[in-house]
């Protein structure tokens, strides 16, 4: 490799050192963005104070005081359990159905191509107002999902209304919404899958269910890696929708991390314990990220190797 | 020309004589309502322009944060005026409701110039006032030279007016001597019950005069009339929950959110033995006839099924019930108004009240010219003007309350509202305790209320764990 | 894969159309909505039977809107084209500092790349309402709130994590023999990356746009709490529909809508290159 990029002369009259090239191609956008951190550090800094805006005088360091009461606050480890859980729930069913649409849409036709693209319809769709939408349908007098459940003799469904339903309502809104992202993602990786090895199996007679096992889906997993990797920093951070629908109700059933956070701030103007949750937040999705980094690097240089 | 019907005019703007003899006044003279109209703008503005050098400020330029709201929009509509009459260039960024007061706290808390005055209600100035946000009022509406004098500051509902005054100490009473005029009230709700005519009629019900009336009323009408429910209420995780419907039945009770001991300090009050009876009876009242789906229910979808007809009642803010008694909703011209008192023993109604007012900006640039706004948009003529023209109600102001146009056109269009009005009025304020932890209460005090409609917990147990939480959280706070 | 049985033929129709039900029909009910009024939206039991009327897209597209309480004026165009200002500066301005670096982190295997790799991604995941609280108060001092140079700095917080990993995938998959060879052959680096690599990557390219687009077009937060009423986009547009005197189903239908279309355009226009693509991080044999 190095052997290639060296006597040549650049045309253009500037000439990058080798060495240099990668850093001058990579940095402008860490440049770019490296700015992010100055509020990110202030936020650092606000999550180890007393600081309520409406008590300015009151504002000092409390030193990890912010994090500590979230030990004995129960509310913070509900905080906790609903938001993983709703990742969980929305990040493993919008992955089997993701991959299960793309499986049906694989084949390359003009038909499918263009299914697949009206299916990223709810994408495009802000989730507050696809939210907004979702809270008509389901209405229970105007609403054309409540007329549809009773007429299936679910009179009484509550969706987002009741404590034992809502969950299910706002994860059925986000596999809505965001099973489209996952579907594109594993389709394209689908099809860009090299077909020797589907070949030798088919001639060979393995069955259909070996073959997806064995093949399909060890393949597939980069794929499935970064797109699960998206989706769940997103999905751990969920605002939007659970807000629109229920604004963390019924109860505490649904005050996720940034909702919590959002009511905090915007409501309390408590700064100082809105960050401390955020920060918490910000870790537990560093820490996920950094597994799914590791594991899709890998991965692939498994894959290099064996190629 | 027109000089008698201008003289006429003059007294009346004077306060010499009321709005029924101008009007029977110039009746006589044979002034058609029109002409009236013209003239009377054309002489309040110079009214206005008398006795105060309302250009001291012109060539300036201000700019407001306005929620999307009717009020907005009528203000909108008139500034025209206020912009010939001061010279002074007014612009304006509206936002919608559902972003609003994110987007308020979001500029004053970066401590933006921008903005110079803005739309707020009198709970958030318990926090925009201790943080440095706003500016105290009194100084400017007390000094002569600065407040035109036709503002007439005691024209002002009391109850209202005091509602925005607090002395920033929490527990501290409202409206008190020593209290800092935060805002000043623009429009305010009361909240009382409009009902659907047609399907009390069908029902063969009355209008509920207490909460088990209500609870027996409500139960009937779901149950002769089929596809409804008996009473719109609001239900979300929220603030706005409580302070509708819910508090106003409260305080008829003599029943109090905190309570301020004699060394100010607060406490939770919410699981007395007459809180937890009150309490009782709502969640029975929302479970037996409330919306199927409460606890997702705002100030929209209560008022979108009224208009809609599918609730026949409401117990929320008149001017819900105001809005959906007009535009396409299916069921204007059907609705009532009725004062409601929930407590068999008291004597009248005691809503609490939602009061959207202005407050200024303590980075404003220019806080002169900024109170020339403030004092034009709260005036007098403008006040008028919104409550005959435009949505504005209700008014702030007692002599639009004795207006004859407004009190016809109120009796023509939306029937009942005048009586409930004035039989509510007297006893209409803020009920609850002012204090920088109000969002953290309701909305905890809200998510306890949905606990208990879906039987998660019991009501005593739910409030006794309601209390304990805000005790604790006063005490954090340093307030308890 | 081809001997595919009369039976699973069946059973993959009744699938596809099954989920083409579920993800299709809250957006033909939403299509539907917006040639309604509220009367005929607010039905109980809901019901397809109305006459179709324009108002809404008229109300929207003239800025006029008639409610309950008076007409109101609206700025749902103006937001529109901000939105599609926003989205697209933001995401050629991520193309333009993304796809060298991803070539750079494909290519080259140099001291820190993974780490600047990975710092650049983990900007994706701080929480938006963590950073732009103490931000409001930076671009303040910085002379950069309510300007859209601000806003679009902001937003590549949001588009070129996705565009620099998706695109990385893409070049790594690439061989890099052809590059090779025309380099030999007496060309610049330069000439290199813009004559063979982007071309032969333009399909992850074009994929990674797209997803950043929608992702830049969904997000509110950002110029709700940066900037002032003249500088935002259709997300917070569409919310001025719900007003204290109702909310108009209608008027928010049309404009989820119009607000699709540009988008949808832009993916049947791209259709090709989507799916191919986003086939990062493919392991060819």
């Amino acid at each position: 490799m190095a052997s290639v990029t060296t006597a040549r002369k650049a045309p253009s009259g500037f000439r990058i050192s080798k060495k240099a090239l990668p850093y001058v191609l990579s940095l402008p956008a860490l440049l770019v963005c490296i700015g992010i951190l100055i509020p990110f550090f202030t936020a650092v800094i606000n999550s180890f104070q007393r600081y309520r805006l409406s008590q300015p005088w009151a504002r000092q360091f409390n030193w990890g005081e912010n994090y500590l009461n979230f030990f004995t606050d129960p509310s913070f480890w509900n905080t906790l359990r609903v938001s993983l859980t709703y990742a969980g729930l929305t990040v493993v069913l919008e992955l089997l159905l993701g991959l299960g649409i793309a499986l049906l849409l694989q084949k390359r036709s003009a038909f499918n191509n263009f299914v697949s693209i009206m299916l990223l319809m709810p994408l495009m769709i802000a989730p507050a107002l696809a939210a907004l939408m979702w809270k008509l349908m389901t209405n229970p007098g105007f609403g054309i999902l409540s007329y549809f459940a009773s007429l299936v003799g679910l009179d009484n469904f509550r969706w987002a209304s009741s404590p034992d339903t809502a969950l299910l309502t706002v994860v059925l809104v986000d596999i809505w919404v965001y099973t489209p992202f996952i579907m594109i993602l594993l389709l394209a990786g689908l099809r860009s899958l090299p077909t020797q090895p589907f070949e030798a199996a088919a001639l060979d007679g393995v069955p259909r269910t070996f073959v997806f096992f064995r093949i399909t889906l060890p393949m597939l997993t980069p794929y499935i890696l970064t797109a699960t990797l998206f989706r769940l920093l997103d999905s751990i951070q969920q605002f939007d929708i659970i807000y629109a629908m229920t604004q963390g109700g019924p109860g505490d059933t649904l005050t996720v991390f940034q909702v919590e956070a959002y009511l905090n701030f915007f409501q309390s103007t408590n700064v100082g314990r809105s960050a401390a949750l955020l920060i918490i937040l910000w870790a537990i999705t560093y820490l996920l990220s950094n597994i799914f980094i590791k594991n899709w690097l890998r991965l692939r240089e498994r894959a290099r190797g064996e190629a | 020309m027109h000089e008698k019907e201008k003289d006429l005019i003059g007294a009346f703007l004077r306060g010499q004589v009321d709005r029924r003899a101008l009007l029977k006044g110039l009746g006589a003279l044979g002034m058609t309502a029109g002409s009236a109209g013209t003239l009377f703008n054309m002489m309040s503005t110079q009214a206005l322009a008398a006795d105060f050098d309302w250009k001291a400020h012109s060539g300036k330029s201000l700019k407001l944060l306005l929620n999307k709201h009717p009020y907005a929009d009528a203000m909108i509509a008139n500034l025209q005026t206020f912009k010939d009459l001061t010279g002074i260039n007014v612009t304006y960024d509206v936002f919608p409701e559902d972003v609003y007061f994110d987007k308020v706290t979001a500029a004053l808390s970066s401590g933006s110039s921008e903005y110079d005055a803005f739309m707020t209600g009198a709970y958030m100035t318990w926090t925009y006032g201790p943080a440095g946000w706003i500016t105290d009022l009194k100084e400017w509406i007390n000094d002569p030279a600065k407040t035109n004098p036709n503002y007439a500051w005691d024209d002002f509902l009391p109850g209202v007016k005091n509602s925005c005054a607090w002395n920033g100490r929490p527990g501290g009473e409202l409206g008190s001597d020593d209290a800092k005029q935060w805002c000043i009230p623009w429009a305010f709700e009361q909240n009382n019950i409009t009902y659907n005519r047609e399907m009390f009629d069908k029902a063969g019900v009355g209008v509920p005069k207490n909460i088990d009336d209500m609870i027996s009323v409500a139960a009937k009408l779901q149950k002769d009339i089929s596809g409804i429910y008996g009473i719109g209420l609001r239900g979300s995780r929220s603030w706005a929950t409580i302070h509708p419907g819910f508090l106003s039945g409260y305080a008829n009770f003599n029943e109090k959110d905190l309570a301020v001991s004699a060394d100010g300090k607060l406490s939770a009050a919410m699981n007395t033995a007459g809180s937890k009876a009150y309490h009782s009876k709502f969640v029975q009242l929302i479970q037996e006839s409330g919306p199927k789906d409460w606890s997702t229910y705002t100030w929209y979808q209560v008022g979108t099924d009224l208009g809609a007809g599918a609730s026949a009642m409401i117990f929320d803010a008149d001017c819900l019930g105001y809005f959906m008694n007009g535009g396409d909703n299916k069921m204007a011209g059907k609705l009532s108004y009725a004062a409601f008192a929930a407590n068999p023993e008291a004597t009248a109604s005691t809503p609490n009240i939602w009061i959207w007012s202005l407050a200024m900006s303590n980075f404003s640039k220019d806080k002169d010219a900024t109170w020339y706004f403030l004092q034009w948009a709260s005036g007098p003529e403008h006040a008028l003007f919104g409550a005959t023209k435009m949505d504005f109600v209700d008014p702030v102001r007692q002599s639009i309350w004795k207006d004859e146009v407004f009190r016809n056109k109120l009796n023509t269009s939306y029937p009942g509202f005048v009586e409930m009005f004035d039989a509510s009025a007297a006893g209409a304020s803020i009920k609850f305790t002012p204090q920088p932890l109000f969002f953290d209460v309701t909305t905890e005090w809200a998510a306890t209320l949905q606990k208990m409609v879906a039987k998660e917990v019991p009501v005593d147990e739910g409030l006794d764990q309601l209390a304990e939480s805000i005790n604790r959280q006063l005490k954090e706070a340093g307030l308890g | 894969m081809e001997s595919t049985s009369t039976p699973e033929r069946i059973l993959r129709g009744i699938a596809l159309t099954l989920v083409i039900l579920f993800f299709m029909f809250p957006i033909f009910w939403i299509f539907m909505m917006s040639f309604q009024t509220n009367e005929t939206i607010l039905q109980i039991p809901p019901s397809l039977s109305f006459t179709p009327t324009l108002s809404n897209y008229m109300a929207l597209i003239t800025g006029k809107l008639t409610t309950a309480a008076g007409t109101l004026d609206i700025a749902f165009m103006g937001n529109l084209g901000n939105s599609v200002f926003l989205s697209t500066a933001s995401v050629a301005v991520s193309l333009l500092l993304g796809v060298p670096a991803a070539y750079a982190f494909a290519r080259h295997k140099f001291r820190g790349s993974e780490d600047i790799a990975f710092t650049l991604l983990s900007f994706r995941f701080a929480p938006p309402l963590l950073v732009l609280l103490p931000l409001t108060q930076y671009f303040q001092w910085l002379g950069l709130s309510d300007t859209y140079i601000g806003l679009i700095w902001v937003y590549q917080l949001i588009c070129l994590p996705l565009i620099l990993w998706i695109v990385r995938g893409y070049f790594e998959d690439i061989s890099a023999d052809v590059e090779y060879a025309y380099r030999i052959a007496g060309h610049s680096w330069f000439a290199t990356f813009r004559k063979i690599a982007l071309p032969l990557a333009g399909p992850g390219i074009a994929a990674a746009g797209l997803l950043a687009f929608i992702f830049a077009w969904n997000n509110f937060v950002f110029a709700l709490v940066l900037a002032s009423a003249s500088k935002q986009p259709v997300t917070v547009g569409a919310l001025a529909f719900v007003t204290s005197s109702g909310i108009q189903y209608g008027q928010i239908a049309a404009a989820i809508v119009l607000s699709i279309a540009p988008t949808l355009a832009l993916a049947l226009y791209a259709q090709r290159y989507l799916v191919e693509g986003l086939s990062l991080g493919a392991v060819k044999g």
